[in-house]
């Protein structure tokens, strides 16, 4: 596309396409607001920008001058960011149309889009089930067709997780491909914008132009932008790993099989697969429900009613002040991850958890290496253990919810790249299997997850 | 583990945060089943030879200290719920609580 008029129309369908889906309550922006600056995007577009008119929707804790940012919470109700999120300044500089915010759990925190202070989105197959979280507005966008691809942010697999409920690809980039300024903080050491795509081509096309160096956040690294590699051919020659710790014997039948046939296509596209082990798998969730929880406390400090946002009452003083703001603008989910993380990084109980979580973490991260250190290339494994749950099914359960991120939280802890793709239905509903690759080597995890995905029948039952 | 309801006063004070004595019991029930399933990471011995791992990259990167033009789309006075003259309004400071409070 390189017409001006293409872009506008390109504009107007895909605010079409979202009304339409409007149910999905994917979608945080007014639609009139949207079409609006949508039509306006359009026309200031570049047309010699390698993504130039495609709609792409952001998530709602990626600060967007257009539009608000209110993190899926009520104490950012109509915050509206004095910048933008160099992540989405990279899309519109290619050409990109920021099709509007999409709903989340609170501030990241959750797995199925229910901790969102809007009300929850609805998965776009199943309204009774959720759309997986936390940037479950982005993934039922994309599922629905609305838009091609839409910005996530994941801290322990919230791009992963809803994308493999979805039905449709996510990719976390390793941690310091992707700038994180703009990206709203929740755990620091763990944050990755990623994208969610219709495709794995939609997907590292964003990926591809959203990546590499950026002076605002020291933590990303002074790298070119992911070059994208072409389709192969086969597989010859890669090597893939496929974790034992992954495929407990508890793991629900039918995701058992649909990872067992994409392995059989795997093996048929020349890769050679071996079985490996990541022996502290099992203490994955545990480490990144201090570490997460820990750093969100922290992080999330700021927000106390002189800075940001609304303020609720508290006029008495201003320890009042805060603690009204925060007592009444955060959800549950968000007060219970900010106690907790006060509580394992408070006097007395500091090296029971957090020293110890940070050591665990360490371990984790070097399981990893150890097995590509022998010459395996790529990680094969389901995403989740189980398809879209239903609504409120996990949400007085919090360590129920937790244990959905089992498969997708080691990633982010070692700080590698991984992509969820679809790779077969149960009932009719997705399921997606991952590929976790080695640091900054996006291009091999891209390579196997185009071949596999033109091998794979995810349409089919398992 | 088990957290007591004065345990859940104590850390919401320390984080600022309001927490109703209606909630008290869901709350401490709740960060009890979280803290007893994640206090399992304990079932690995201690490893201080293990290197911590720090993702991103080895060394932190500075910006050279200039002096530029506001970056930002608005200033402050547009965002904070009250401002005034470069200042975040907000009530007086209250008496801050004895440590054992």
């Amino acid at each position: 596309m390189s017409d001006p008029s293409e872009a506008l129309a390109s504009a107007k369908a895909a605010a079409d396409r979202i009304v339409k889906v409007k149910r999905l309550n994917a979608c945080l922006t007014p639609i009139s607001e949207l079409r609006k600056s949508l039509v306006a995007q359009a026309s200031a577009a570049h047309p010699s920008g390698v993504l130039y008119g495609m709609p792409v929707a952001v998530k709602d804790n990626i600060c967007t001058l257009e539009f608000t940012t209110s993190c899926g919470s009520k104490i950012l109700e109509g915050y509206r960011s004095p910048y933008e999120a160099t992540a989405v300044a990279k899309l519109k500089a290619a050409g990109a149309l920021i099709a509007g915010k999409t709903n989340c759990d609170e501030f990241g925190m959750g797995s199925s889009t229910e901790h969102s202070a809007y009300g929850r989105s609805l998965h776009p197959f199943d309204k009774t089930r959720v759309p997986g979280g936390s940037s479950g507005g982005s993934a039922a966008l994309v599922a629905a067709g609305a838009v091609p691809a839409a910005l996530g942010s994941e801290t322990g697999g919230s791009v992963r997780q809803p994308a493999s409920l979805c039905g449709v690809v996510g990719i976390k980039p390793t941690y310091g491909r992707v700038s994180r300024s703009g990206l709203v903080a929740f755990g620091s050491s763990l944050d990755q914008i990623g994208v969610l795509g219709r495709s794995v081509h939609d997907a590292a096309r964003v990926l591809s132009v959203i990546s590499g160096r950026d002076p605002k956040d020291s933590t990303c690294e002074e790298r070119d932008s992911l070059r994208l590699p072409t389709v192969p051919e086969s597989l010859q020659g890669f090597v893939i790993g496929v974790p034992k710790e992954y495929f407990p014997q508890d793991l629900d039948p039918a995701v058992r099989r649909a990872s067992d046939r994409a392995i059989r296509l795997l093996r048929e596209l020349g890769a050679a697969v071996r079985e490996v082990s990541l022996p502290h798998t099992a203490y994955a969730v545990a480490t990144y429900y201090i570490i997460a929880p820990a750093e969100a406390s922290s992080n999330l400090a700021r927000y106390d009613g002189a800075r940001y946002g609304p303020r609720f009452n508290g006029s008495e003083d201003v320890r009042a002040l805060y603690r009204t703001t925060r007592g009444e603008g955060f959800g549950p989910e968000v007060r219970r991850r900010v106690l907790v993380g006060t509580y394992v990084l408070s006097s007395g109980y500091y090296d029971a958890y957090y020293r110890k979580a940070q050591q665990m973490r360490a371990l984790i991260a070097q399981d990893f290496r150890n097995v590509f250190d022998r010459g395996v290339d790529l990680l094969f494994t389901p995403t989740t253990p189980t398809p879209a749950f239903k609504a409120g099914e996990k949400l007085n359960d919090p360590v129920a919810m937790y244990l959905s991120d089992i498969f997708t939280v080691t990633a982010n802890l070692a700080g590698l790249p991984a992509i969820s793709m679809p790779i077969g239905r149960i009932k009719g509903l997705p399921i997606g299997g991952q590929l976790i690759g080695q640091a900054f080597l996006e291009d091999e995890m891209l390579e196997a997850a185009y071949a596999l995905e033109r091998a794979v029948p995810a349409g089919e039952e398992a | 583990m088990s957290v007591t309801h004065d345990e859940v006063r104590r850390i919401a004070r320390l984080a600022e945060l309001d927490v109703s004595d209606d909630a008290l019991p869901l709350l401490a029930e709740q960060m009890s089943r979280i803290l007893e399933y994640v206090a399992q990471i304990n079932a690995v011995p201690a490893s201080e030879a293990v290197k911590p791992f720090v993702p991103g990259p080895d060394a932190v990167r500075f910006r050279p200290d200039e002096v530029k033009p506001w970056p930002l789309a608005f200033g402050p006075a547009q965002l904070a719920p009250a401002f005034r003259d470069g200042f975040f309004l907000v009530p007086k400071l209250g008496q801050f609580e004895d440590a054992g409070a």
